[in-house]
C-alpha cells in the first residue's frame, strides 16, 4: 500500500503539475486561510476584553451550545428512526419514505423556518385555523423545533449510508441465534453503526451550530452567536466585535469536526465486509412496527405541508386571514428579480469554480500524492469547521481594504459560496478518486501520457458523476446559503436569500414564500436535471 | 567470447521503505527475447524489482538499464517497457480499441498508421469482435488479452507482467499461460514477469529467478531449479519436497554416495563439498513403490491422496519422520493405516544439498 503511495508521484510529475498545484494551493491560502487570520488578528486586545467581560456573550454562548444539543439530538433521533424504518425494518411504504427527507433539500433552513411560521405560528394554518389555539413560535422552541425538521434529512442522509454498511448478514447470523429484532438491533446494529452514528451526530450538530436563519426569523428575543455576531455588525456596526463573537463559535466547531472526523475514521475502520451480502429486513413485532410506520407518516405530512405552504403561502392573499387565491405577490418577484438572477448567476459561476477546485485539490491530494498534500487537504476541508457568519465578518474584514479589495464585486460573493461548500464538494471528489484503482494511473503512465493527459483522460471522464454531483450541491448550496453572504451582498448586487429574510422580517409572507418558491423549484430542477444527464451516477450523498 | 545480449539488466539495485528493505543488493541480467521469472512468496520484493525497471519507482542505490542504456531519471512513459498489470488496469470507459490504442496516442504518429496498429493487434489477439466493447463486456480472459494488446501495442522492448494470470481462475490460467508463451516465442520478446505460483514459473519460462527478502536466491532454468536447487528454500518454492538425514557421506572422485540405512546409494551432489551441513533433498515422483536399484527404506503407512493424474502416499520412517511419495495412476494401496511398507529409492535420483 504505502509502495504504490510512494511510486505514483514518479508517474506523475512535471513542470505544469506544479503550476496547477501552486493556483489552487494560493486560491485555498488567499480565500480560506487569510480571512481567517486576519479576522483573528483584527480585533484589537481592547475589543476581545470589551466584548468578553460583559456577561451577554456568556449567555448568548451557553444558549448556543444547548440549543445546538437539542436540536441535533433531536433530528438525529428523527433521522435514525427514519433510516432505520427504510434500511432494516422495511415497515410498509419504505420506498416512499425513502424519498420524503430529500423534499427537505429544496429549501434552506430560513425557508423551512418561514413554512413553520405559516403553519404553526400565531396565525398558523394548523394552530389557529385548523386547531383554534393561540400560540407563539418565536423563542427557543420555535427553533428547535424547525431546526428538528430542517437538519433531520442531513441526518437521515448520514445515516442511511451508515446504517447499509452494517451488514445484514451479521444480523441475520444474531437471529439465528434465536435473538429478537429489537435484540439484534441493540446488540448488533446499534453497536456495529456508533462511530457511524457518533460522526453523524457531530456532523449535523455542525449544522445547528452555525446556522442563522432559523433563530434570524424564529429566535424573537433569544439570541444565539450566529445571530448576536450579525446584530452587532448591522446593527451596531462593530465589525471587531462581530469577528471575536465570530471566534467564539469557531472554537466549538472546530472541536465538533476533529472529533468528528475521528469517528469518521472508525466508521471507515470498523466497517469492513458486507458488500454484496443481500439485505433482508428484520422481523419486529406488529406494534413496534406500527409505531415507526406512524411517525415517519407524520413526520412526512408536516414536511409536505412545509412545502405546499411555501407554494400556497405565494397565492394567499393574507396569509393567516384571507386565502383568497392572488397574483399579487408575484410583482414581488418583479421587483426582486434582479436578486434572483444575482443568485442564479452567482450559483451557477460558484457551481464551476467550486467544482474545478475542489477535482484538483482532490487529483492532487489523491491521485498525485504531491508533497504536502496533508496540509492541501486540511485546508480544502477547513471551511467546513467555520461557521459562515466568521466566514462573512472575515472576508468583509480582508477584503475592504488593503491589497485585495473586493467589496461591492459580484466575484466575493461567488468566492463567498464556493469556499462555503468546497468541503463538501471535494469530499465527494476525493471519495471517488480514491476508489479508482491507481494502477490505471500507472498504466496510463507507462503507456505515454504526462499529468495533463491522464487528467483528461482518466480523471475527469471517470468522475464526471462524481463532479456532476459536486456541481449539484454546490449550486443548491449556494442559492440557499444566507449566514456569510449576507455581509458581503451589495446594493445592486443582492441575493434572493438575503431578499427572502428581509421580507419575513418585515412580515411580507406572501412575497417571501413566492420567491422562496421560485428557489425551491429552480433547486428541484437542478436535482432533476443532474439525474437526468448522470443516471445512476448521480449519488451526491454517498460521502458526506 | 560472446554473451547475448541483455534486454534489461539491474545491477546492484537496493531500494528502501522506511525501515523495511524490499530490495537488498539485486543483480539479474534478462536476457534478449528471453522470458524470465521472478518468482517467490509475497514480500519479497519481486514487485517492487519489475516496478523498477517499469520506472514507476527509482532505485535507492544500484543501476537499471534496457538494451544497455541506463534508465535512472528516465520516466515511465519515456522507456520502452510495456507493463501488463495484475488486475489489468483497463480504462473502463474506453472501449477495447481505444484501450489497445492508448499508448499510440502519445507516439508521434498519424491516425490512419494508428488505426491499422490496433487492427493489427485485435487481429493478432484474436479480439476483432470485441473492438467495440468495454472492458466490463469482457470475459476474464478477453481482459487479460486486451491488456496484453494494449501493451504490444506500442511495440516495446521489454514486456512486463505483474501476475497477469493471477485474477483469472484455475483452468483458463493453465489455458491462457500457454498463450502468453506462444504469443512471446512469436515476436521473441524479451520479456520480466513477476508471480508467486511455482508451476506457473516452471511451465512458462525460460529462465526463473527465485527471491527471498529482496535478494536473489538462485536463477536459472526451470529444470535446473527443481531438479538441482541451490538451498532448501528454494527446493521448497519450486514443489513439494522429504528431508532424509544421511547416515554418513562419502566422495569418490566425482561420484558422491551417501549411507541410508545400511545402504549405500549414488547421489547427485550441489554442496561443492561440504559434508558438515548436507542433507538429502528427494521430490516425491522420485521414490518408487516397487524395488529398483538403489536404496530400499522401511516405512509404515499412513494414508494416500487421490490426485487424478497421481497418488500421494504418506509414510512415516523409523524415525517418526513423515515421508510423501507419488506415483502413477493405478498405484492405489491396499494397505491399513500403521502397515508396515518399503519404498524404494533408485541410483542417481536424489540430490544432496544445504540444509
Amino acid at each position: 500500500m504505502s509502495l504504490t503511495a510512494r511510486t505514483i508521484r514518479n508517474v506523475l510529475s512535471g513542470p505544469g503539475l506544479l503550476l496547477a498545484g501552486s493556483a489552487v494551493l494560493l486560491f485555498l491560502l488567499t480565500f480560506v486561510l487569510w480571512p481567517l487570520v486576519t479576522a483573528a488578528a483584527t480585533p484589537s486586545l481592547q475589543v476581545w476584553q470589551d466584548v468578553l467581560a460583559g456577561s451577554r456573550w456568556r449567555q448568548v454562548a451557553f444558549s448556543t451550545l444547548w440549543l445546538t444539543a437539542l436540536s441535533t439530538t433531536s433530528a438525529i433521533t428523527l433521522g435514525l428512526v427514519f433510516a432505520l424504518a427504510v434500511t432494516k425494518l422495511r415497515v410498509p411504504g419504505w420506498r416512499y419514505f425513502a424519498w420524503v427527507p430529500l423534499l427537505g433539500l429544496f429549501s434552506p433552513p430560513f425557508v423551512g423556518a418561514l413554512a413553520i411560521i405559516l403553519l404553526f405560528g400565531r396565525n398558523g394554518l394548523i394552530t389557529s385555523q385548523l386547531l383554534g389555539l393561540d400560540v407563539s413560535l418565536y423563542g427557543w422552541h420555535g427553533v428547535w423545533f424547525s431546526q428538528t425538521l430542517s437538519f433531520f434529512p442531513l441526518a437521515y442522509m448520514v445515516l442511511v449510508g451508515v446504517l447499509r454498511r452494517v451488514p445484514s448478514s451479521l444480523e441475520q447470523a444474531a437471529s439465528g441465534y434465536g435473538s429478537g429484532s429489537l435484540a439484534v438491533l441493540r446488540h448488533v446494529t446499534l453497536p456495529l453503526a456508533r462511530p457511524g452514528i457518533l460522526a453523524a451526530t457531530l456532523f449535523v450538530s455542525l449544522g445547528v451550530l452555525s446556522d442563522f436563519g432559523t433563530p434570524m426569523i424564529l429566535g424573537g428575543r433569544f439570541r444565539v452567536l450566529a445571530t448576536e455576531a450579525y446584530n452587532r455588525v448591522t446593527g451596531w456596526g462593530d465589525l471587531q466585535g462581530g469577528a471575536v463573537l465570530g471566534f467564539l463559535l469557531l472554537v466549538p466547531a472546530l472541536i465538533i469536526y476533529f472529533v468528528q472526523a475521528r469517528f469518521a475514521a472508525a466508521d471507515r475502520f470498523a466497517t469492513v465486509g458486507g458488500r454484496g451480502s443481500f439485505d433482508a429486513p428484520l422481523r419486529t413485532s406488529g406494534w413496534g412496527r406500527g409505531l415507526v410506520t406512524g411517525l415517519c407518516g407524520a413526520v412526512t405530512l408536516v414536511l409536505v405541508a412545509k412545502l405546499g405552504a411555501i407554494l400556497v403561502g405565494g397565492f394567499a392573499t393574507v396569509w393567516g386571514f384571507d386565502y383568497t387565491p392572488t397574483l399579487s405577490h408575484l410583482n414581488w418577484l418583479t421587483t426582486r428579480s434582479a436578486d434572483l438572477i444575482n443568485t442564479m448567476q452567482y450559483a451557477l459561476l460558484a457551481a464551476v469554480l467550486g467544482t474545478v477546485v475542489s477535482l484538483f485539490a482532490a487529483f492532487l491530494v489523491h491521485a498525485v500524492r504531491v508533497r504536502g498534500r496533508g496540509a492541501l487537504d486540511l485546508l480544502t476541508l477547513l471551511p467546513a469547521a467555520v461557521p459562515g457568519t466568521l466566514l462573512g465578518i472575515a472576508f468583509v474584514l480582508t477584503f475592504n481594504t488593503g491589497p485585495l479589495k473586493l467589496t461591492g464585486t459580484a466575484a466575493i460573493i461567488i468566492i463567498t459560496m464556493t469556499v462555503g461548500a468546497l468541503p463538501t464538494a471535494y469530499r465527494i471528489c476525493a471519495a471517488a478518486l480514491q476508489q479508482v484503482n491507481r494502477s490505471l494511473f500507472e498504466a496510463a503512465s507507462n503507456l505515454g501520457a504526462g499529468w495533463l493527459a491522464i487528467l483528461r483522460d482518466l480523471a475527469v471522464p471517470l468522475l464526471r458523476g462524481p463532479a456532476g454531483s459536486a456541481a449539484t450541491l454546490l449550486f443548491i448550496h449556494s442559492i440557499g446559503t444566507l449566514s456569510a453572504v449576507i455581509f458581503v451582498v451589495a446594493p445592486g448586487r443582492n441575493l434572493a436569500s438575503v431578499s427572502i429574510l428581509n421580507l419575513a422580517e418585515e412580515g411580507y409572507w406572501g412575497g417571501a414564500a413566492a420567491i422562496a418558491t421560485v428557489l425551491m423549484v429552480l433547486a428541484g430542477l437542478v436535482l432533476l436535471l443532474a439525474r437526468l444527464l448522470l443516471g445512476r451516477n448521480f449519488r451526491p450523498f454517498e460521502s458526506l | 567470447m560472446t554473451t547475448p545480449a541483455s534486454a534489461v539488466e539491474l545491477r546492484g539495485v537496493s531500494k528502501s521503505y522506511g525501515a523495511v528493505q524490499a530490495v537488498r543488493d539485486l543483480s539479474l541480467v534478462v536476457p534478449e527475447g528471453s522470458f524470465t521469472t521472478l518468482l517467490g512468496p509475497s514480500g519479497c520484493g519481486k514487485t517492487t524489482a519489475l516496478r523498477m525497471v517499469a520506472g514507476f519507482i527509482d532505485p535507492d542505490r544500484g543501476d537499471v538499464l534496457i538494451g544497455g542504456k541506463s534508465q535512472l531519471g528516465v520516466p515511465s512513459f519515456r522507456r520502452r517497457a510495456a507493463m501488463v498489470f495484475q488486475d489489468f488496469a483497463l480504462f473502463p470507459h474506453m472501449t477495447v480499441a481505444t484501450n489497445i490504442g492508448y499508448g499510440l496516442r502519445h507516439r508521434r504518429m498519424s491516425a490512419g498508421v494508428r488505426s491499422a496498429r490496433v487492427a493489427e493487434v485485435l487481429a493478432f489477439l484474436q479480439l476483432e469482435a470485441q473492438s467495440g466493447r468495454h472492458p466490463h463486456e469482457l470475459s476474464g480472459g478477453q481482459q487479460q488479452r486486451v491488456a496484453l494488446g494494449r501493451a504490444l501495442a506500442v511495440r516495446p522492448e521489454v514486456l512486463l507482467m505483474d501476475e497477469p494470470l493471477s485474477n483469472l481462475d484455475a483452468k483458463l490460467r493453465v489455458r491462457l499461460r500457454a498463450e502468453l508463451r506462444s504469443v512471446q516465442r512469436e515476436l521473441g520478446l524479451s520479456t520480466v514477469h513477476v508471480t508467486h505460483d511455482q508451476e506457473e514459473a516452471l511451465a512458462i519460462s525460460d529462465q526463473v529467478a527465485v527471491m527471498s527478502e529482496g535478494a536473489i536466491r538462485q536463477v536459472g532454468p526451470p529444470r535446473e531449479l527443481y531438479e538441482r536447487p541451490a538451498d532448501r528454500f528454494v527446493a521448497d518454492v519450486m514443489g513439494e519436497t522429504n528431508y532424509l538425514e544421511p547416515d554418513a557421506v562419502e566422495r569418490e572422485g566425482d561420484a558422491t554416495f551417501v549411507w541410508l540405512d545400511g545402504q549405500r546409494l549414488v547421489v547427485r551432489d550441489a554442496t561443492d563439498g561440504a559434508t558438515a551441513h548436507a542433507v538429502l533433498l528427494v521430490r516425491p515422483e522420485w521414490f518408487s513403490l516397487t524395488p529398483c536399484q538403489g536404496a530400499t527404506l522401511p516405512v509404515s503407512y499412513l494414508g494416500s491422496e487421490y490426485r487424478g493424474a497421481s497418488e500421494f502416499h504418506s509414510f512415516r520412517l523409523p524415525g517418526g519422520e513423515p515421508v510423501g511419495v507419488e506415483s502413477g495412476p493405478g498405484s492405489s494401496l491396499n494397505m491399513q493405516a500403521g502397515a508396515a511398507a518399503s519404498i524404494h529409492l533408485g541410483h542417481g535420483r536424489a540430490l544432496l544439498t544445504l540444509r
